[in-house]
């Protein structure tokens, strides 16, 4: 029984860091039909970042606020630079974008040298309670309650705000939203930050909870997150969380009982539904 | 028309030639193993633009045919004898392999839009490299093994001939295959997929079959890889290798079948040139970057690639002369 509690604690620590990465994509495929393949390198910048102003202030609020930060600067540049001048081609955006992240990566390499880094979890999350037999690790809980927080924040801003009507509306029909007269192209560039800002976040939350960080881990996760956002529904955003749930216990419980097929349940889960359900499991509605 | 490609073949011919005679004027090993390295790149590379250049799909997962080549003949020729006949017979089950697979694949992944194909293809190349890495009885893991060559290729000379031979008969085999009728439904597909469907032709047939002629391709090159190496393990199956083959078409220019062997050159030559420097300026260490950085700005500036830009180039330039010679005349 304590197993099963604490394979399903880790499962949903997993899956709501994948949430917070399939998140922001979903919501930028949904709006802009652009597949983001730089995504995972906004979330390894976002974990250096962070894990750097961590370090260097002491204070792990701090390092979160300078990840997002680092986040929201780098997915300005991003769609200025890289997602407009190819608006609206597919293929070239999906060449473009898994070229940034070829340079997002390196130059991780370069500010931060080739290294892996640690990272640690801060003194007040450290460690674990006990019920009973139970065991509970802190900065997991606090991952699980950092997730569903800004799934509430997110989802309240997309059901109640005019923000996240115009968005909504967005993803149903682009082109009517903008025959209202609005700047649907700075919607993008602000979709795009956040969902780069929660990419990021992503990253720094991530840091601590596997303990070290590397350059390349953006793109493992990226793969994850594709999963999530092709499990879920392009542009859907309670079906990127049930989706990233599904993965991260997924891949906890088989990493336990059959870990050899660890990560290839997740791309056979991603397989049934495009076979079956190509639009995804929550058809994509905002 | 005719008399412009004929002046291609030429200029073809003579680079073949110089390919050809190079060895026997200079003896300098590094460069005899990084042309055989150049070759062998620029046939992955080719098999590549058969699925991004031609046929408009974008794969992330073409390392895993790669991988797929290499591992089967660095097995067989592993636990067989390394024999030039094992070693045929190797490239024939790799491609076997690839051809299969690759059909499988392409039968279920192709009916989707790019986005998702691209995704899925990263996965199940993903897929094979946890594969590769788990079957460690066989592969070893990311280790790897070392094997031997057969003896006729111990000659770094002999190899860099067979290498030269495979690119100029893969070469022509492809320059024949994009421009039968079935590859010209290919370009089709590419330029506007729906309306090649509405003519009647079954389009997932044709896409099918271009990521088979890709697969077998890879393959190959994969084989010859391998051989040059006399190891391997999993780094083949990386997406590194992807990466490299989506470079090369990328700058050397899509939809042609010059582009990617001129961006293998580029390409393995800047490499090699750069990492000379890093020695000395440990940026250049990172030379991935430049590549990253002059490959976004070929897809925004230069989608062509430098082959399709000069080819621009001297089209515009014959267009521009030849009315007024025609003024001239008249």
């Amino acid at each position: 029984m304590e197993l099963l509690i604490n394979l399903t604690v880790n499962g949903l620590a997993t899956g709501m860091l994948i949430f917070l990465l399939a998140s922001g994509l979903t919501l930028i495929f949904g709006l802009m039909s652009v597949l983001n393949f730089a995504h995972g390198g906004l979330f390894a910048w976002g974990a250096y970042s962070g894990v750097w102003f961590y370090t260097l202030s002491g204070s792990f609020l701090i390092g979160i606020l300078g990840a997002i930060i680092t986040g929201i600067i780098l997915g300005f540049i991003t769609e200025k630079l890289i997602i407009t001048p190819v608006y609206g081609n597919h293929v070239q955006q999906i060449l473009i974008t898994l070229g940034f992240m070829l340079v997002l990566t390196e130059l991780l390499k370069v500010v931060w040298g080739p290294n892996q880094m640690a990272a640690k979890v801060p003194s007040y999350l450290a460690g674990s309670w006990e019920f009973g037999d139970v065991l509970i690790i802190k900065y997991r809980l606090f991952i699980i309650i950092v997730g569903f927080v800004v799934f509430g924040v997110f989802q309240y801003m997309l059901q109640k705000t005019k923000i996240g009507l115009i968005v909504r509306a967005g993803v149903m029909d682009k082109d009517m939203v903008q025959a209202l007269g609005i700047n649907i192209k700075r919607v993008f560039l602000y979709v795009f930050m956040a969902g780069s800002a929660l990419a990021a976040l992503s990253g720094v939350l991530m840091a601590p909870y596997s303990g070290v960080i590397y350059a390349e881990m953006g793109f493992e996760f990226a793969i994850l997150a594709f999963i999530v956002v092709v499990i879920g529904g392009m542009g859907s955003f309670p079906g990127s969380l049930f989706a990233a749930i599904l993965v991260g216990l997924a891949g906890s419980y088989m990493a336990y009982y059959v870990p050899a097929l660890s990560l290839a349940v997740n791309m056979m889960l991603m397989a049934i539904v495009l076979i079956f359900r190509p639009q995804g499991l929550f058809t994509g509605k905002g | 028309m005719k008399n412009k490609f004929q002046w291609n073949n030429l200029f073809l011919a003579i680079i073949v030639v110089v390919l050809v005679v190079f060895p026997f004027v200079s003896d300098s090993r590094t460069w005899t193993i990084l042309l055989t390295q150049i070759f062998i790149f620029s046939i992955l590379a080719m098999s590549y633009d058969i699925l991004l250049g031609y046929t408009g799909i974008v794969s992330f997962g073409h390392a895993m045919f790669f991988g797929m080549g290499a591992y089967t003949t660095a097995v067989m020729l592993k636990r067989m004898e390394p024999s030039i006949g094992i070693f045929i017979l190797s490239v024939v089950c790799g491609m076997l392999l690839a051809a299969l697979i690759s059909f499988f694949i392409g039968l279920l992944t192709l009916r989707l839009k790019s986005h998702f194909f691209a995704m899925l293809t990263l996965a199940v190349s993903g897929l094979f490299l946890v594969l590769a890495e788990k079957w460690r009885t066989v592969t070893h893991g990311n280790d790897g093994f070392t094997f031997k060559a057969p003896e006729f290729f111990k000659d770094r000379m002999m190899f860099y001939f067979v290498t030269l031979i495979c690119l100029v008969l893969v070469y022509l085999l492809l320059q024949r295959f994009v421009n039968s009728p079935f590859g010209r439904v290919l370009v089709a597909v590419r330029e506007n997929e729906q309306r090649t469907r509405s003519l009647g032709f079954n389009t997932l047939h044709y896409k099918v079959m271009a990521s088979v002629v890709a697969g077998v391709i890879a393959s190959l090159a994969g084989s010859l890889y391998a051989v040059s190496l006399r190891f391997v393990n999993t780094s083949v199956l990386t997406m590194d290798i992807t990466l490299d083959a989506l470079l090369m078409t990328i700058i050397g220019g899509v939809g042609t079948l010059i582009g990617p062997i001129v961006g293998a050159g580029v390409i393995e030559l800047t490499q090699h040139y750069l990492s000379g420097l890093a020695k000395d300026y440990p940026i250049f260490e990172r030379w991935i970057i430049f590549f990253g950085i002059v490959y976004i700005l070929a897809v925004i500036f230069f989608p062509r690639g430098i082959v399709g830009t000069v080819r621009e180039k001297l089209w515009k330039r014959k267009k521009k002369t030849r009315p007024v010679e025609k003024r001239e005349v008249s």
